[in-house]
């Protein structure tokens, strides 16, 4: 459990440290996340009801800090990020098997990927929302550059909560035997 | 899947459908409770950011004064980093001086606030700033610089306010253009790939053949912005089916906002 709060205090930093961090403006302006990367950690590293609940906390700092209310009108409703990132982080917990007998390759590609998908699904609802498809080079890049990043900072951050689970003694992680 | 996974499961479902259910009003509460509640986080945030910057800069001038004199004392160095401080607090005095003035000068009463944070998504454009319901400021605010119009006030707590910016999509302005009777509605981009998007005036005629520097001011209608807030400069024109559209550059250089006012009404 202090690995699990740990990581929701490291979540609830990243997001406000996020909110500091200026966008790339060489890629189109893409942001850099760095909460998604430590969720579907957590997602792997965790059981499923703590998967879950670390999920809600990220999806609902997400919602709460950059949701927009304009007039009688919210554009993505309070809880879309929260069943977003749910998803994602069950698809991420799906294949916790193989990141238990230590293969983390494909976890930190997926995490890039569903980086971007988060992003992906954010802009297809605002889409829905005001009408009008557009899709040019400057939205891809926004909604694959983060994705990108994200691969790049996994592994690292990986290391980083891995050290941190091990030095806390981590009760989730010794499964490996049974695999 | 065991018991309490199927338990967690089912509460997670049923927060989630509570929330989904939430109204606008609800959720400004919520939101504006929320930023309340960080607002510690986030100004002792932003105090850092502009100490780094600061810092950065700093080393900068360090590097130029020993690229130009590599061979000047210890001393020497001390004096110029202390002239190139005092430069720094003569600037910061000089903007806030015209800020000042442009406060004085102007016919609307105006709040002065400090941007906090800013670009917190990759698709709204919104800024955070230091000022909420203690100051004054409400829901529907338009925000400027002396410049002209920043955007509008969204979500406000206690101490800290959510403005959309002009460059957002969902921040639509009546505008009208010098020298014409066009009127149209300016928006911005859904997704821009410079720090300072364009703006698009859409709706005004065919015919309204708009020249390049043109400039283009709010209009009043709609109620939530003064008549006369300087928007942006026309920079190209098209006629379109319909209607003629024309591309505006921003007035204010969104990406370098330090400090703006908010207009909480006429003096």
């Amino acid at each position: 459990m202090i690995f699990f709060a740990i990581l929701l205090v490291l979540v609830f930093f990243a997001q406000i440290i996020e909110l500091f961090i200026p966008p790339l403006d060489w890629m189109y302006n893409a942001h850099i996340y760095i909460v998604p990367i430590i969720v579907f950690y957590g997602a792997m590293a965790l059981p499923f009801p703590l998967m879950l609940a670390l999920s809600f906390f990220a999806g609902l700092l997400l919602d709460v800090l950059t949701m927009q209310v304009i007039g009688p009108r919210v554009e993505i409703a309070l809880g879309w990020s929260i069943l977003i990132y749910t998803v994602l982080a069950s698809i991420m917990h799906g294949l916790r098997p193989l990141f238990i007998r230590g293969r983390w390759e494909i976890h930190c590609i997926m995490s890039g990927i569903c980086t971007s998908l988060i992003l992906l699904s954010q802009y297809l609802m605002i889409t829905f929302r005001r009408g009008s498809i557009l899709f040019t080079p400057e939205a891809w890049w926004q909604i694959g550059g983060p994705g990108v990043i994200a691969m790049i900072m996994a592994p690292l951050m990986f290391w980083f909560l891995h050290t941190i689970g091990d030095a806390m003694g981590n009760p989730f992680l010794p499964e490996r035997e049974s695999y | 899947m065991n018991r309490s996974s199927i338990v967690a499961l089912l509460i997670l479902a049923a927060i989630l459908g509570w929330f989904l259910s939430f109204g606008a009003e609800s959720t400004r509460k919520l939101q504006a409770g929320f930023y309340q509640l960080i607002s510690p986080f986030l100004t002792t945030g932003s105090d850092l950011e502009k100490q780094i910057t600061s810092v950065r800069t700093g080393l900068k001038s360090l590097e130029e004064l020993e690229r130009d004199s590599n061979n000047l004392r210890v001393e020497n160095r001390a004096l110029k980093a202390t002239n190139q401080a005092l430069r720094d607090v003569e600037r910061e005095v000089n903007r806030l001086r015209l800020a000042l003035a442009y406060r004085e000068r102007s016919v609307f009463k105006l709040v002065p606030a400090e941007i906090v944070t800013r670009d917190a998504s990759t698709w709204w454009r919104t800024v955070t700033i230091n000022r909420g319901k203690q100051d004054g400021i409400e829901g529907d605010m338009p925000v400027v610089t002396d410049e002209g119009l920043v955007g509008k006030t969204t979500t406000v707590s206690e101490s800290i306010s959510i403005v959309v910016l002009v460059s957002d999509e969902n921040c639509r302005v009546a505008a009208t253009v010098e020298g014409t009777r066009e009127q149209g509605i300016v928006v911005g981009e859904r997704v821009a790939g410079a720090l300072t998007p364009l703006l698009d005036l859409n709706f005004v005629s065919k015919q309204a053949n708009l020249q390049p520097g043109q400039k283009c001011y709010t209009s009043g209608v709609g109620g939530v912005f003064p008549s006369g807030l300087l928007i942006g400069a026309v920079k190209e024109y098209r006629v379109r089916e319909l209607d003629g559209q024309a591309r505006l550059t921003p007035a204010v250089d969104l990406s370098k906002l330090e400090d703006v006012f908010v207009v909480t009404g006429r003096k």
